[in-house]
C-alpha cells in the first residue's frame, strides 16, 4: 500500500520536490490522450502492463478491474450507487474555480459534481490518484484506490481527464436536439409508417411543450429549463441497396445531420451494418424494434429492448435439450433473407454437441405455400419441428397436414397471439413468446394506445408502435435528468439508470439495464393456444431466462 | 425483523467499529437484528434448486451479501471483501458458509455467476444464488436490504453465528480484517455469560 502523505504546510513542502521531478517528466514526454485512454478504460499502462491499485485497507486490484471507468464512466461525468456519489473526473470539473456556480462557469450542470473543494492542479490531482487525498488534503472515498503510477503514464492520463469533452456533442445545438431513425430498405413497410406516425407525433408533443417555455431575462430557476429545453427534430435515414453500402450511407447521413442519439430502427435480418455504425461513430442508438439485434452486452452504443428471434432460438434450445422423450432430429424452417435465418443458425449452434441433427429447410424469400409444404413432406412424428415463419406462411398451413405433436414456432415473427396458426396445428405447437403475457401487459400497454387514440395515430403494427413510444419516452426522461450534459456517453448510462426506474415497460414485464448489459428484457414464456380459434394463449410454466 | 439494543456482543462490535472507522474514514454501522428467512427457493450458481432456509441452516456460521454480476462500484470490493476473508481464514474457512445472493437474478444466471465467483477466488464454501426475480425480492425484503432496484443499493453483511442466533448487520464498507474479528467475537459470544443470561 503507498503511504499517505503528511498533511497541510508539511504536506506542500513533501510535495515540492517530486512536483518538480514530475514537471520535467511531463516535458519530456508526449502525453497522447490514446495511452491516456487506454489506462483510463482498460487498466493497460502504456506499458502494456496491468495498472496496480490498493485500497486503504491493503485490497489490491489490477487491470480492467482498477480501470477508472468502472466507476467515473466513459464520460468521466460519474454515476451514483446507492448513496455513493463518484463525482466527475473530467478536466472541467477538476479543475474548476471553487465556490461558483457550474452555470457561471459555463460547465454542464452534473449532479454528482461537487465544487466545494480548491480546484485541483496536476500535482495535487496526482496525489488523489497515488494516494487518495483530494485537493484540499482530505482522503477520498474509500472506493477510491490508491494507484500505482509512474509519472509518465500519469501524465497521460491527466492530459485525457484534460482533454475529455463535456458537451455539447454535435447534434445538440442552443436550440435543437436532432435524432435519427434508420429504416433498412427490407423493414416491413407497415411497421415503418406505424413507428413513424408515433415518433412524428411524439415530436409535435415535445415541441409543443418546449415552445411554452420562454427565455428568461434574469437568473432563476427558468435559467436552467432555458438550459435543458430544446426543440426536437427528428431525421429519417432510410437506407437503399446492399447491406454493403449502408455503413457508407449511415456516414454519409451522419456527416450531412448531425444526431445526438438515433431513436429506434427497423430492419431485417442484417442489422450489423447499423449497430457497428453506431459502435464505431460513438452514437448511442436505442433499439427496441429489432428483431434479430447484433452485437453482444460487452459493446457500449446500442441498447436492445429485447434479444428477439435470437432469444427466442434460446428458449427453444432450452426446450430441445429437456425434451422427456428424446429429440433425435429437429427440422427447421425459414425463409432466406429474413430473420429467422438467422435465429435457425443461433439455434443450430446452441444445440452443436447434443446429439440432435439438425435440418434446415430454407424457402424462397417469397415463395410458394406448395414449397412449404414440400419442405414438411419428410418431417416425421419423431421429429421436432421449429417454424420460423410469418403469419401468411402460417396462415397456409392449413393445407398442410400435421406430422408430428413437437412443434414450435416464432411469436415475434408470426405476431405473437395474433399469429393465424390453423386449429389443425395449435395442439402440437408452442410459441415462443419473449414478451409478458397479455393479460399482464395490459396495464403497461394501455397508456399508449390512449395515447395513439387520443392523436388519431392508426394502430397498424401494435408492438412497434407501443415499444417506439415507450423508447421516445426513455429518452425524453433520460435527458430530464442529464440537464445540460449533452454528452453522448453520458446518455447512455443515463439510460442504463433510467430504464431500471420505469412503471411503464410495455410489451415487457422489466427492462435493466447496467454497465455490460445491453439487452434490456431478459427472458420469455413458452405459451400454447387454448383455443382452436383465437387468440388466447397459456403460459406453459414461468417467465424464462435461459 | 426486529433490530435489538446491544448486548455484549454488539458493545464490543461497536468499540471495534469506531476504532477500525478511524482508520478507514468511512461510517460502518453494526446492529443486531432477528429476521425470519422467506420460504423461497433459489438456483445455486451449479444450477442446483435449493431452499434458501436450508442453505442458512446447515450448521455453519453464515456471511451473507447480495450482490450483482456488472455492478462496477460497490459489489466488486464487497466480493473481493470477501475473497480476502476466505483467504485469511485459511483452512478455517471451510467451517463457515458464505452466500452472496443476486438482485439482478434474470441477468446472473448460473453460468455468469459461477464466472463471477470464479474471478473473486471463491472457494468450495462460498456459494452465489439466482432464481426468480420474486424469490430474489423476497429474500431482499426479508433481509431488508431491498433498496427499489438495483442501482439504490447499499454495501450490506449479515453474519450469524449459528442457526437460531441473531445477525449481525453491518452497513458500510468493512474491511476484510473488521470482518474477521467481527466473525471471532460472534462466535466467541455464542458461549459468553452475557448471551447465556439473556
Amino acid at each position: 500500500m503507498i503511504p499517505n502523505e503528511p498533511r497541510g504546510a508539511g504536506r506542500a513542502a513533501a510535495l515540492a520536490l517530486p512536483l518538480l521531478m514530475w514537471a520535467c517528466a511531463l516535458g519530456a514526454a508526449h502525453a497522447s490522450p490514446a495511452a491516456g485512454e487506454t489506462l483510463y478504460r482498460r487498466g493497460l499502462l502504456p506499458s502494456g502492463e496491468p495498472v496496480r491499485a490498493v485500497r486503504e485497507a491493503g485490497a489490491s486490484m489490477q487491470g480492467l478491474d482498477a480501470a477508472c471507468v468502472n466507476c467515473h464512466r466513459r464520460s468521466g461525468l460519474g454515476s451514483s450507487e446507492g448513496r455513493i456519489t463518484i463525482p466527475p473526473i473530467s478536466g472541467r470539473y477538476l479543475f474548476a474555480p471553487q465556490g461558483k456556480r457550474l452555470e457561471e462557469l459555463g460547465i454542464p450542470f452534473v449532479d454528482t459534481a461537487r465544487l466545494n473543494h480548491e480546484p485541483y492542479t496536476d500535482a495535487t490531482l496526482a496525489g488523489a490518484i497515488r494516494e487518495g487525498s483530494g485537493a484540499s488534503g482530505r482522503p477520498l472515498n474509500y472506493l477510491m484506490p490508491r494507484y500505482q503510477i509512474d509519472d509518465a503514464a500519469m501524465g497521460e492520463l491527466i492530459a485525457y481527464l484534460k482533454g475529455m469533452t463535456v458537451g455539447p456533442a454535435p447534434g445538440a445545438s442552443a436550440s435543437v436536439l436532432h435524432f435519427a431513425t434508420i429504416i433498412t430498405p427490407d423493414a416491413d413497410p407497415v411497421k415503418r409508417r406505424g413507428m413513424l406516425d408515433v415518433m412524428n407525433k411524439y415530436f409535435i408533443d415535445k415541441n409543443g411543450a418546449v415552445a411554452r417555455t420562454k427565455a428568461p431575462t434574469l437568473y432563476s430557476s427558468h435559467t436552467m429549463m432555458f438550459r435543458v429545453e430544446r426543440r426536437w427534430q427528428l431525421h429519417v435515414w432510410e437506407l437503399t441497396g446492399a447491406a454493403a453500402t449502408w455503413g457508407a450511407q449511415l456516414r454519409q447521413h451522419l456527416a450531412a445531420e448531425p444526431v445526438f442519439a438515433v431513436v429506434s430502427g427497423l430492419g431485417g435480418s442484417n442489422w450489423e451494418p447499423v449497430h457497428r455504425f453506431c459502435e464505431q461513430q460513438s452514437l448511442p442508438c436505442l433499439f427496441p424494434n429489432v428483431e434479430a439485434p447484433a452485437g453482444n452486452d460487452d459493446d457500449f452504443y446500442s441498447v436492445y429492448f429485447s434479444r428477439g428471434v435470437l432469444l427466442e432460438a434460446q428458449l427453444i434450445a432450452r426446450q430441445l435439450a429437456e425434451a422427456g422423450e428424446p429429440i433425435r432430429r429437429v427440422v427447421q424452417v425459414f425463409r432466406a433473407g429474413d430473420v429467422g435465418e438467422k435465429a435457425a443458425r443461433d439455434l443450430q449452434a446452441l444445440r452443436g454437441g447434443s446429439g440432435q441433427q439438425i435440418v434446415n429447410r430454407v424457402l424462397k424469400a417469397h415463395g410458394s405455400v406448395q414449397e412449404l409444404g414440400a419442405a414438411l413432406r419428410e418431417v416425421g412424428s419423431a421429429d421436432a419441428l421449429v417454424l420460423w415463419l410469418r403469419p401468411e406462411d402460417l396462415d397456409s398451413l392449413e393445407r398442410v397436414p400435421v406430422r408430428t405433436s413437437r412443434v414450435w414456432i416464432s411469436g415475434e415473427m408470426g405476431g405473437l397471439e395474433r399469429a393465424p396458426l390453423p386449429a389443425s396445428w395449435r395442439a402440437a405447437t408452442r410459441m415462443a413468446y419473449p414478451v409478458d403475457l397479455p393479460g399482464q401487459r395490459v396495464v403497461r400497454v394501455d397508456y399508449a394506445l390512449s395515447w395513439f387514440r387520443i392523436r388519431k395515430i392508426p394502430l397498424v403494427a401494435q408492438q412497434v408502435q407501443v415499444d417506439t413510444y415507450l423508447a421516445c419516452g426513455l429518452v425524453s426522461e433520460t435527458l430530464s435528468h442529464m440537464v445540460d450534459a449533452f454528452v453522448r456517453d453520458y446518455l447512455m448510462e443515463r439510460v442504463e439508470m433510467a430504464l431500471d426506474h420505469r412503471a411503464l415497460t410495455g410489451y415487457y414485464p422489466r427492462l435493466t439495464l447496467a454497465p455490460g448489459q445491453r439487452f434490456a428484457s431478459k427472458g420469455g414464456y413458452m405459451v400454447r393456444f387454448t383455443d382452436p380459434q383465437g387468440t388466447k394463449v397459456a403460459a406453459l410454466g414461468d417467465w424464462i431466462t435461459p | 425483523m426486529k433490530v435489538r439494543t446491544a448486548g455484549a456482543v454488539t458493545a464490543a462490535l461497536v468499540c471495534a467499529s469506531v476504532l477500525v472507522t478511524a482508520v478507514a474514514a468511512v461510517p460502518v454501522a453494526r446492529s443486531t437484528v432477528t429476521y425470519e428467512t422467506p420460504a423461497v427457493t433459489l438456483i445455486r450458481e451449479d444450477g442446483k434448486r435449493v431452499s434458501l432456509a436450508r442453505e442458512l441452516d446447515d450448521g455453519r456460521p453464515v456471511l451473507l451479501n447480495f450482490i450483482f454480476t456488472t455492478c462496477s462500484s460497490i459489489c466488486p470490493l464487497t466480493s473481493r471483501t470477501l475473497e480476502e476473508f476466505q483467504r485469511k481464514l485459511g483452512s478455517e474457512a471451510a467451517r463457515v458458509h458464505l452466500m452472496s445472493i443476486s438482485i439482478d437474478p434474470e441477468q446472473d444466471t448460473p453460468a455468469r455467476l459461477t464466472e463471477y465467483a470464479r474471478k473473486f477466488h471463491a472457494g468450495p464454501e462460498w456459494q452465489y444464488y439466482t432464481g426468480t426475480v420474486a424469490a430474489s425480492l423476497a429474500a431482499q425484503r426479508a433481509f431488508d436490504v431491498y433498496r427499489g432496484e438495483k442501482m439504490s443499493h447499499t454495501p450490506v453483511t449479515l453474519m450469524r453465528a449459528a442457526p437460531g442466533e441473531p445477525w449481525l448487520r453491518i452497513e458500510g464498507f468493512v474491511t476484510p480484517d473488521e470482518l474477521l474479528d467481527d466473525y471471532r467475537n460472534l462466535l466467541a459470544s455464542l458461549g459468553s455469560p452475557a448471551r447465556a443470561s439473556r
